[in-house]
């Protein structure tokens, strides 16, 4: 991948509404957390980490800019997600999230939801944006035309 | 009967550069670039054989020989035609004068118009045609909504992505002369030593028969191994996840994307898009289009005319005539020695050297370091599993001790060679580095493509290994310095170098062979169809850049739509791809992708108008049309 920055923000937003979003729902409802009043907190662990790319997403660009290429490896994309993981995992530990939360989600639950959203995000880069968007692999992941 | 003829380049007519040969009988004598040929012209834009002169009775008598670009008597295309005492011919970027050596030159041949009546008709010869005035000529006329010229590989991607946007075959004319799109790719690639078991220097998602790039060739490869029980093509999808980080770049088998276009002209109904024709002279007509003139080769006109017009709304051009170009000595080489062998481009035909030397051994030179070098080195390795009495040495101008520098990247260098996986830094085709670019001003855009572009190769272990045997066995030497000359001694070719290698000394090197590898340029002006529209609608050019230091080499202005503006014509548009718009606003024009960007720039560009019969392509026509490439259904 050879994404721009306005390209990161875009394709997460994008895979975060088209993707996550619906997943966490069916993640939600496949725990019974409708039941007992947590619907949304797999929604919030979601969103944290969505935000957490964000932040990290200047980053990325900066370290892009050390590669000849100034590409992304698939490789990269893979290692950094779940990092990015790791990151959202220690901020709700930290507590930084229990505003929003009804509980904290366990670990292996929050991994458990994580690999559900990460799988298909991850082919959806590999193979999927571009068979709707035909502009988007021209335009370093960002939407609309050239 | 005694013919002088004296050739020199029309460009630059002074007496070092005039070469006179004296042909005896009353041939036939042929015209052409191949050593074969009674007349060698060392020029790309020359066919192999191009033409042939015959003495008929007391006229000197020149035919073209269906050559690619068309053969002039004083500027006047012909097919077959009596050259006058004091006319001047004009093949390539060459001028050809003759003159009867025998008493008949003193007679004034009449000249007589060529066979067939003029063609192109008179009308072509004002900038502006009009299409009424050629129906009335007799000539026949088409008309359609989108006309490609070229024919090969640009051609077949914008008609791809047409035909997926919505374009029946029916509104789309190719004019070309292979019926194959790939036909001309495919020759390069096997003079260069890339059959189609090899692999090209291309990526896995740039598909030329797949506008959406997925599926790749790396997952089709994948795909068709696993298929046959091969757990080993689980490889290929790994080389796409880690490239080029933690693994090679995925480079595609030559056979397996020819093979791939193949399919997709069937899909799209290439073959009733394709016209067989050779471009004479292209127009802007009163109403908004264009016309173009062009000439059936003998071979596809059967009993019909073979001189045609077709008309179309929109243009695209892929005709930058990619040219192999040999360095200035061995040009000059080559001039005087035009029946020798022993000076090879590698783009051209030139098998019948390894069996010599697989066979007779010998000591080959190679001049350049790009790609076409690595390839070439990889070729002769081969022949040296059949004789060890092969020996290679190769020049560069100098040596690299580390990569070029951009922003805070370096360039990785090894081997006196720059590497890296593609021509262009990769986020060239599509990410920051395509948009810094196209919206630099033209002199940074030159600025940045120098920095960005130079010879280099992949770093593949294969060769990589093969030059540190080389060096380790004593096979391979490589040197460093400026060529002074060369010349013909006892058979073999010495070349004289002011080594740069510590201190400052001569060096002679023997060699049998000195394989050009120094690439391909394309002269848009070499063409004449090219360049009659580049005087006749005064076209801009792009600034020069590393990739063409002369203005000559220079790609047409275009818009970040690909669109030559200086064509315009009312709603009528001209769309160029490929090295035509060489150091434009996007680096990559001659690669697999750059082809595809062009293209979805400017078929994108054409639905923005609402072109006739275009549709938008949004995210459910553009998922159903690839469900369609999928079911090998048309589109």
């Amino acid at each position: 991948m050879t994404p721009t920055l306005m390209g990161r923000f875009q394709t997460r937003i994008l895979l975060y509404i088209f993707l996550a979003l619906p997943i966490t729902a069916c993640v939600s409802l496949y725990l019974d957390l409708l039941e007992i009043g947590r619907f949304w907190d797999p929604f919030v662990f979601i969103t944290a980490m969505t935000v957490v790319g964000l932040v990290l997403d200047p980053v990325y660009m900066q370290i892009q800019r050390f590669r000849w290429d100034n590409d992304w490896p698939f490789a990269f994309q893979f290692f950094f997600t779940i990092l990015e993981f790791g990151i959202t995992v220690g901020l709700m530990n930290a507590g930084l999230l229990d505003a929003l939360l009804v509980d904290r989600i366990e670990t292996s639950t929050a991994l458990f939801h994580f690999t559900l959203v990460f799988i298909p995000s991850f082919v959806a880069l590999l193979a999927g944006v571009q068979i709707f968007l035909v502009h988007w692999r021209f335009k370093g992941g960002e939407l609309g035309r050239l | 009967m005694k013919l002088e003829l004296v050739i020199y380049p029309t460009d630059s007519n002074s007496s070092s550069n005039r070469h006179t040969i004296n042909l005896e009988g009353s041939g036939p004598f042929t015209l052409g670039r191949t050593q074969s040929c009674d007349v060698v012209v060392p020029d790309q834009a020359v066919s192999r054989v191009h033409a042939e002169i015959t003495i008929d009775g007391e006229d000197i008598v020149i035919k073209d020989a269906e050559s690619a670009n068309g053969t002039r008597l004083d500027g006047e295309e012909i097919t077959r035609a009596v050259w006058p005492s004091g006319s001047i011919v004009t093949i390539g970027s060459y001028s050809i004068e003759a003159t009867r050596k025998d008493g008949e030159a003193s007679r004034t041949s009449v000249k007589i118009p060529p066979t067939g009546g003029a063609f192109p008709p008179p009308q072509f010869d004002s900038p502006t045609v009009d299409v009424g005035a050629l129906k009335g000529s007799g000539l026949p006329v088409e008309e359609v909504d989108y006309l490609a010229l070229g024919g090969g590989l640009g051609s077949f991607i914008w008609v791809d992505h047409l035909r997926v946007f919505g374009v029946p075959a029916a509104n789309i004319r190719a004019i070309g002369v292979d019926p194959e799109p790939q036909a001309k790719y495919e020759r390069l690639c096997l003079n260069s030593q890339i059959p189609r078991r090899e692999r090209l220097r291309s990526n896995s998602i740039s598909t030329p028969d797949n506008i959406w790039g997925f599926p790749g060739y790396a997952s089709r490869e994948t795909w068709v191994d696993l298929k046959n029980g091969k757990l080993g093509g689980l490889k290929y999808i790994f080389q796409v996840f880690g490239e080029p980080a933690i693994a090679e770049s995925y480079t595609p088998r030559a056979g397996d994307v020819f093979e791939s276009i193949e399919a997709e002209a069937k899909r799209i109904g290439w073959s009733d898009i394709w016209v067989a024709g050779r471009i004479v002279k292209i127009r802007k007509t009163t109403d908004g289009r264009f016309a173009v003139a062009y000439r059936v080769p003998a071979g596809h006109a059967r009993s019909g005319p073979r001189n045609k017009i077709l008309v179309g709304k929109h243009l695209h051009i892929a005709m930058g005539y990619p040219a192999s170009r040999y360095l200035d000595d061995l040009q000059d080489f080559k001039r005087e020695h035009p029946k020798s062998d022993r000076v090879i481009n590698a783009y051209e035909q030139h098998d019948e050297i390894y069996d010599k030397l697989e066979k007779n051994g010998g000591i080959v030179l190679i001049r350049g370091r790009g790609i076409v070098a690595s390839r070439i080195l990889q070729r002769l390795w081969e022949a040296r599993a059949k004789n060890k009495d092969i020996k290679v040495l190769h020049i560069m101008r100098s040596r690299i001790v580390e990569g070029r520098k951009f922003d805070l990247a370096q360039r990785h260098a090894e081997h006196d060679i720059e590497y890296q996986p593609f021509n262009w830094p990769k986020s060239c085709w599509g990410g920051s580095l395509r948009v810094l670019l196209e919206q630099a001003d033209p002199a940074r855009r030159a600025e940045l493509m120098q920095m960005w572009g130079g010879t280099t190769t992949a770093d593949r272990a294969d060769w990589d290994a093969m030059i540190t045997e080389g060096k380790k066995d004593g096979w391979y030497r490589p040197f460093f310095g400026e060529v002074e000359g060369i010349e013909l001694k006892d058979g073999r070719i010495e070349t004289k170098l002011e080594s740069s290698q510590g201190f400052k000394e001569e060096v002679r090197l023997d060699a049998d062979y000195i394989v050009d590898c120094t690439g391909l340029v394309a002269d848009l002006e070499a063409n004449p169809v090219l360049r009659d529209i580049i005087s006749t609608y005064k076209l801009e050019r792009n600034n020069i850049s590393g990739r063409s230091p002369e203005q000559r080499l220079s790609g047409l202005k275009v818009t970040n739509d690909f669109e030559v503006e200086g064509m315009r014509n009312q709603s009528g548009r001209v769309y160029v791809s490929g090295v035509m718009a060489l150091n434009g606003p996007y680096a990559a024009v001659d690669s697999f992708l750059g082809l595809q960007y062009a293209a979805l720039r400017s078929v994108a560009g054409l639905a923005a108008q609402r072109a006739p019969t275009l549709k938008q392509l949004g995210p459910f026509r553009s998922a159903s049309q690839w469900i369609k490439w999928c079911r090998n259904e048309t589109p």
